[in-house]
């Protein structure tokens, strides 16, 4: 019974993860259509958030956990993942907070390191996986992406350089829409997949599901929903960072970026080279602007954004190793959970309505 | 530490990301200058030049129509 309590408390935060998932990363999708207005911003988060909906039941490679590979798998508690996703959720608002895109893999990993660490020390941190799955990606991401745009950019303006912009620009926005798309949907096969992996392992340690078992339904529509509707309510903080804050963005660069960004995802994804959405697309939109003219980029945005990602796992494992922390505090049961959970959520409550009382505020005063 | 990075897999993800990323680019660039000439040339009234500029941005879309549906099979194949 009271491994069932902190069972269902994992999901809830597994799907609080889920929903913050998407709205963070909404931005890695429609930031450059909305920015060159090849889409109106609702009906590119709709179509975002209906192709994340329908990527999350297209493919249902679950791997065990995120972090496998990473954390040695043996001594995961759902207690550890509990943490681990506090520490995540923490660092996706933070960086939602200042209109940072990071990386919401990295946070989650980073999270269960840091609540592992604090729980079973050195051993259970697997040093060589983290070189392999996080340090070598966030390197070779952004610096890919951002070569790959660029050249693309130089090709379609030595293309096109001679028509009428008209012409070029409502070209170029429909293929921004296709490219969205490919975006959206390659997000939800993957992101989706991370929530229903760890559903799946909390439910395995739980003892209702055989290990390497497929999820059960209610796991992949809920998953799926949570990111789904965590894309539609829009992370716009991160859109405006990424659509319009590193570089003004005319079709063809939105294009391009998002082309490229694609391209970089899709043959990391068929190789098995585990690469972040985020990292590859801000890269893809340094590049497309850079091939313009280096100037074109706003080099100190563009650092901010650098920082961000060199912090999110360390700032993540922090958050996620001070959680396990104060689980730990209150025993081996589910009080822990229970009291760090429910602290959580009345705080997120307490922040929510502050922000809609606020916005009412300026709303009447204006 | 460093034998765990895959260096044959991290040198396909650059040439294949090179080759595809800017391969999309292009072939949508033709097709908009295919489509952009092709309407030009027919308010000229140069037909033929108009039906070879469509031609050229019906094929480059077709190229550009098979690397998205080559992109979403590598999405469903994955593992």
């Amino acid at each position: 019974m009271e491994n069932d309590l902190v069972l269902w408390i994992v999901v809830a935060t597994a799907l609080a993860f889920d929903f913050t998932n998407g709205f963070h990363d909404t931005a890695n999708a429609v930031a450059t259509s909305i920015s060159t207005r090849a889409m109106a911003p609702r009906v590119a988060v709709s179509l975002a958030a209906t192709l994340n909906f329908v990527g999350a039941f297209l493919s249902l490679e679950v791997a065990a956990t995120v972090a496998s590979g990473i954390v040695e798998a043996d001594l995961i508690t759902p207690a550890i993942v509990f943490a681990g996703l506090v520490g995540a959720i923490a660092w996706n608002l933070a960086t939602w907070y200042f209109g940072l895109p990071s990386s919401s893999s990295h946070a989650l990993i980073g999270g269960v390191v840091g609540s592992a660490f604090a729980a079973e020390g050195t051993q259970a941190v697997i040093g060589a996986g983290l070189i392999e799955k996080v340090a070598v990606p966030a390197l070779v991401a952004p610096v890919l992406a951002m070569l790959v745009a660029g050249i693309a950019v130089l090709v379609a303006y030595r293309i096109i350089g001679r028509q009428h912009p008209g012409v070029v620009s409502r070209g170029f926005r429909f293929g921004q829409i296709i490219s969205a798309s490919l975006f959206s949907l390659s997000h939800g096969t993957n992101d989706a997949q991370k929530t229903m992996g760890i559903i799946a392992l909390a439910l395995v340690a739980a003892g209702h599901l055989d290990a390497g078992a497929d999820p059960p339904l209610w796991v992949i529509v809920s998953a799926a929903t949570a990111i789904a509707a965590g894309t539609y309510a829009g992370g716009w903080r991160i859109i405006r960072t990424m659509g319009s804050r590193i570089i003004n963005m005319n079709p063809v660069q939105g294009f391009a970026a998002e082309g490229a960004g694609s391209a970089v995802i899709l043959s990391a994804t068929h190789v098995g080279f585990p690469l972040s959405t985020t990292h590859v697309i801000s890269g893809a939109i340094m590049g497309a602007g850079a091939a313009q003219r280096l100037s074109a980029v706003r080099w100190g945005i563009a650092g901010n954004i650098f920082a961000a990602w060199v912090l999110t796992l360390p700032a993540a494992a922090t958050v996620g190793a001070l959680t396990y922390g104060l689980v730990a505090l209150f025993g081996d049961g589910a009080a822990g959970p229970v009291i760090v959970g429910g602290a959580l959520f009345i705080g997120l409550a307490w922040l929510g309505v502050r922000r809609t009382l606020a916005g009412r505020t300026l709303t009447a005063e204006r | 530490m460093v034998a765990a990075i895959d260096g044959a897999g991290l040198v396909e993800v650059v040439w294949v990301s090179l080759l595809a990323g800017v391969g999309v680019t292009l072939t949508f660039s033709l097709v908009v200058l295919g489509t952009g000439r092709s309407a030009a040339a027919r308010r000229e009234g140069n037909e033929r030049a108009a039906t070879a500029y469509a031609l050229i941005a019906a094929l480059a879309f077709a190229v550009f129509a098979v690397g998205v549906v080559f992109g979403v099979n590598i999405m469903l194949s994955k593992d």
